[in-house]
């Protein structure tokens, strides 16, 4: 079967760990844990009518306490960019990550996801920049770990786009 | 012995294999048993294991371990942490280490769980700190924002009643009628100043450190401020039948300069007041005096109520939410503000059962020179002087734009303007004014700041790229009721020349707007003043009306301010911060044309426009030869004040002020 590794990219606290769960296990809990080290995970999904096997590296958020590794990226064949919806310094942190994977690695297929999108009422980042951010030709999606809006449609979406 | 180090390392939890190639590891050891659970192996040490197949993780690590093998480091080559799930769904972190033993490549594997939790346990608590901060700086931020949209709401119909009040006191109106709309403008005063209060102690607590600086230089007569809000309560006072005096000790015609803002100090007045007041029984007297102790300049207010209550130290009494029992309806905070406030301003406060009957509270600020008098103050008293002389016209009426989205503002003001003597030209929001400035000549610009559609700050900033490249400036005033610190850099970034508060004063416009009268016809400023050559103090003194006390006063506020405002100019050109530079060169460039220097005039306009056209080259040059002038003008004005007779040490110089009564409030 068709393996494919994804990184999970993003700050502290924009529900990277929370994706994951939700798309692996269904499981979603309101209680932030932080995440060290990293987590791999499994799930196999169908793209284009074939198996594959996606292997999810859950990364620590990059932070003041901890730096990215970029050899965490070796071998990966795309990203899920993660940004909380309701802290607007995370899209920024969002737009430096993705420099510094182009820097560091190279260009890789990615999708990016502004997380919380059940958190509406305290919603911090402008509709136009998301449009603005669409408007790069960037893949972006609305998601919800917790109701599990947009975690399929950014899965599959990232899928597709790895496999071409 | 082999053995015994072979079970040692089992115990202490390492796994440890030579790697063999082709992803390919043989156990040195035994296999600990988080090992054995982990991904159920037996306890054999001869077999091979393939180690980047059971975690995908080790499989990456490998390509750095290689690495090292091939050319090893000091420092080592080691992961992070990653997490493992054992078969019954426990996580389990681990560590790899890459070692070159003996020429055997080596790695060691091990679970470093308690060192883990610990790092666990800091970092979970450090970020939720982090996300606390976060979370409490956008509290603190929509409290912010709604906070201005109450005051701008709040200030609205004060603005209207301002103006409508002013536009009858400039009719013929009735002598008690003059008097209703005095006891008005007190009320709407000491309205505004609430407001502003609210917005200014909210601003406060968020910007302590920024307003510092602003804290310390401005100050306030303390007399004249007792005096204003006697007036204002003298009727709360006739109503219970307490009579409101001034002590007999009192020099009424002497001044007391403190440290301190003016509205502020007049707020800890009216609570003291309101304090005596709600203790002292009708019939009985409330005493205000004033009293000099060198350094500090002091106030009391002496009641006839019942002393201080037993139970309460004097301290306790100006605590925060300390309410007395005849205090229905009171929140507790007024005493509380009077002792933040005065101690804010390097004083302190207190209060003393008197022996004979009832109570005196006090405070003490610290002395400030006569000269600081504020600037406010004195924007006031030129207003007041202007006022006395019936609303002249001035003597160069100008041109000027007025933008407010408010009809009764916008037609009041007009009116009112118009009436003395300016061109005045209204627009209803901020694109009209654009489009009304863009067909016309201006020189000045009046704008509202909360406007639909275009707002001030979109206006200011058409305008000026409408300007760029050519010579003329329109002067640009923001009308806002959100003036803190951040408001006001907002806005001369955006291009505003200067920010006159809302609700504001016409007599304050018109203050702004005499400097504009200054800038616009050079020709009825003083003589430019040549290096030098000495300036012409006959000429000053007739400028100010004869009043050479006045000028002397001028002078020492500017040879005060202008060291300040020199060094503020250096750090924005160090900070490369044009828009700051340009603005502050223009605040530079009004004070110097008071004293007709007008190379250091040209050169403060030099720099204002090479702020405003965001190139800063040769600005630097510039600023030199500004700091050569000032320091010769300066020099010049402070030959003329030294030679102003020295006063006695005991008796404060008299300032020409109308003659004040004692005032006394009888039922």
């Amino acid at each position: 079967m068709l393996q494919k590794k994804i990184c999970m990219l993003g700050s502290f606290a924009v529900g990277k760990t929370s994706l994951v769960r939700r798309f692996v296990e269904s499981i979603y809990s309101d209680v932030y844990q932080t995440t060290v080290g990293v987590k791999i995970d499994k799930k196999n999904v169908q793209v284009n009518g074939a198996e594959v096997s996606l292997i999810l590296w859950d990364i620590y958020g990059e932070d003041d306490y901890q730096k990215m590794r970029w050899t965490y990226l070796r071998g990966a064949s795309g990203y899920l960019l993660v940004a909380d919806g309701t802290r607007k310094a995370t899209l920024e942190k969002a737009f430096q990550l993705e420099q510094r994977v182009r820097e560091e690695v190279g260009v890789l297929p990615f999708v990016f996801v502004i997380n919380k999108s059940d958190l509406l009422q305290d919603w911090e980042v402008d509709p136009a920049l998301e449009a603005q951010i669409a408007a790069q030709s960037w893949n972006t999606l609305r998601s919800s770990a917790k109701t599990g809006e947009g975690v399929e449609e950014a899965f599959a979406l990232l899928a597709q786009k790895m496999i071409g | 012995m082999a053995d015994v180090l072979e079970t040692f390392l089992a115990e202490m939890g390492f796994a440890l294999f030579e790697y063999q190639g082709e992803g390919s590891f043989f156990p040195l050891a035994q296999l600990p048993a988080w090992f054995r659970n982990l991904w159920s192996e037996s306890n054999s040490a001869t077999i091979p294991l393939a180690l980047p197949e059971k975690s995908l993780f080790l499989e990456n690590f490998l390509f750095e371990a290689e690495a090292f093998w091939a050319s090893p480091t000091t420092v080592g080559c080691q992961s992070e942490t990653w997490i493992e799930k054992s078969p019954d769904g426990r996580e389990v972190p681990l560590q790899a280490k890459a070692l070159l033993l003996n020429g055997k490549r080596v790695i060691a594997i091990f679970s470093p769980e308690s060192e883990f939790r610990e790092q666990l346990r800091t970092l979970q608590t450090a970020r939720n700190a982090l996300l606390d901060h976060e979370r409490l700086a956008r509290e603190i931020q929509k409290k912010e924002i709604l906070l201005h949209c109450i005051v701008h709401d709040l200030s609205q119909p004060l603005s209207v009643m301002h103006v409508a009040m002013d536009c009858l006191a400039g009719e013929s109106i009735s002598e008690r009628s003059k008097q209703f709309l005095t006891l008005g403008k007190l009320a709407s005063e000491q309205q505004e100043t609430m407001i502003r209060d609210i917005l200014h102690t909210f601003a406060d607590d968020l910007r302590a450190s920024l307003d510092a600086g602003t804290e310390a230089t401005a100050s306030a007569d303390l007399f004249e401020c007792a005096q204003k809000v006697m007036t204002s309560l003298g009727p709360t006072f006739d109503a219970k039948g307490v009579r409101l005096s001034v002590a007999s000790s009192v020099q009424a015609n002497a001044q007391w300069p403190v440290r301190a803002e003016s509205s502020r100090l007049q707020r800890i007045f009216s609570n003291l007041l309101e304090n005596a007041l709600r203790y002292t029984p009708a019939g009985a007297n409330v005493t205000v005096g004033v009293e000099d102790e060198g350094a500090f300049l002091k106030a009391y207010i002496d009641d006839e109520g019942p002393g201080l209550p037993k139970d309460l130290r004097p301290e306790q009494i100006f605590g925060l939410f300390m309410k007395g029992k005849q205090s229905d309806g009171k929140a507790g905070l007024g005493l509380y503000f009077c002792r933040i406030t005065v101690e804010r301003w390097g004083g302190n406060i207190g209060c003393v059962t008197l022996p004979s009957k009832g109570s005196r509270f006090w405070f003490r600020l610290p002395h400030a020179a006569a000269a600081a008098i504020s600037s406010t103050s004195r924007a006031a008293a030129s207003s007041q002087a202007q006022s006395a002389g019936g609303g002249k016209p001035p003597s160069h009426p100008l041109r000027i734009l007025f933008a407010d989205d408010q009809k009764d503002i916008r037609t009041l003001t007009t009116y009112q303007l118009q009436r003395r003597g300016h061109k005045v030209v209204a627009a209803k929001n901020g694109k009209e004014a654009l489009w009304r400035f863009r067909s016309g000549k201006f020189d000045a610009v009046l704008l509202d700041q909360e406007m639909p559609g275009f707002t001030g700050d979109e206006v200011a900033r058409a305008i000026r790229k409408a300007e760029s490249g050519k010579s003329r400036h329109a002067f640009l005033v923001a009308s806002t009721g959100n003036n803190g610190p951040d408001d006001i850099r907002r806005l001369k970034a955006a291009g505003f020349d200067t920010v006159l508060g809302k609700p504001f004063r016409l007599d304050d416009l018109e203050a702004l707007l005499a400097s504009v009268t200054e800038s616009a016809a050079p020709s009825h400023l003083p003589a430019p003043v040549p290096v030098g050559l000495k300036i012409n103090f006959t000429d000053l003194v007739a400028r100010v009306g004869g009043d050479e006390a006045l000028l002397k006063r001028m002078i020492g506020t500017f040879l005060r301010d202008t060291p300040k405002r020199l060094a503020a100019i250096s750090a924005a050109l160090r900070r490369k911060d044009a828009a700051d530079l340009a603005s502050l060169a223009h605040a530079l460039k009004g004070s110097v044309s008071i004293f007709g220097a007008e190379a250091a005039r040209l050169q403060c306009q030099e720099l204002q426009e090479l702020g405003r056209a965001g190139d800063l080259t040769g600005a630097d040059r510039l600023l030199t030869s500004l700091k050569e002038e000032i320091a010769n003008l300066l020099e010049n004005l402070r030959g003329y004040a030294n030679q102003t007779p020295a006063r006695p040490a005991s008796k404060r110089p008299k300032r020409p002020r109308p003659p004040r009564k004692r005032v006394k409030h009888r039922r």
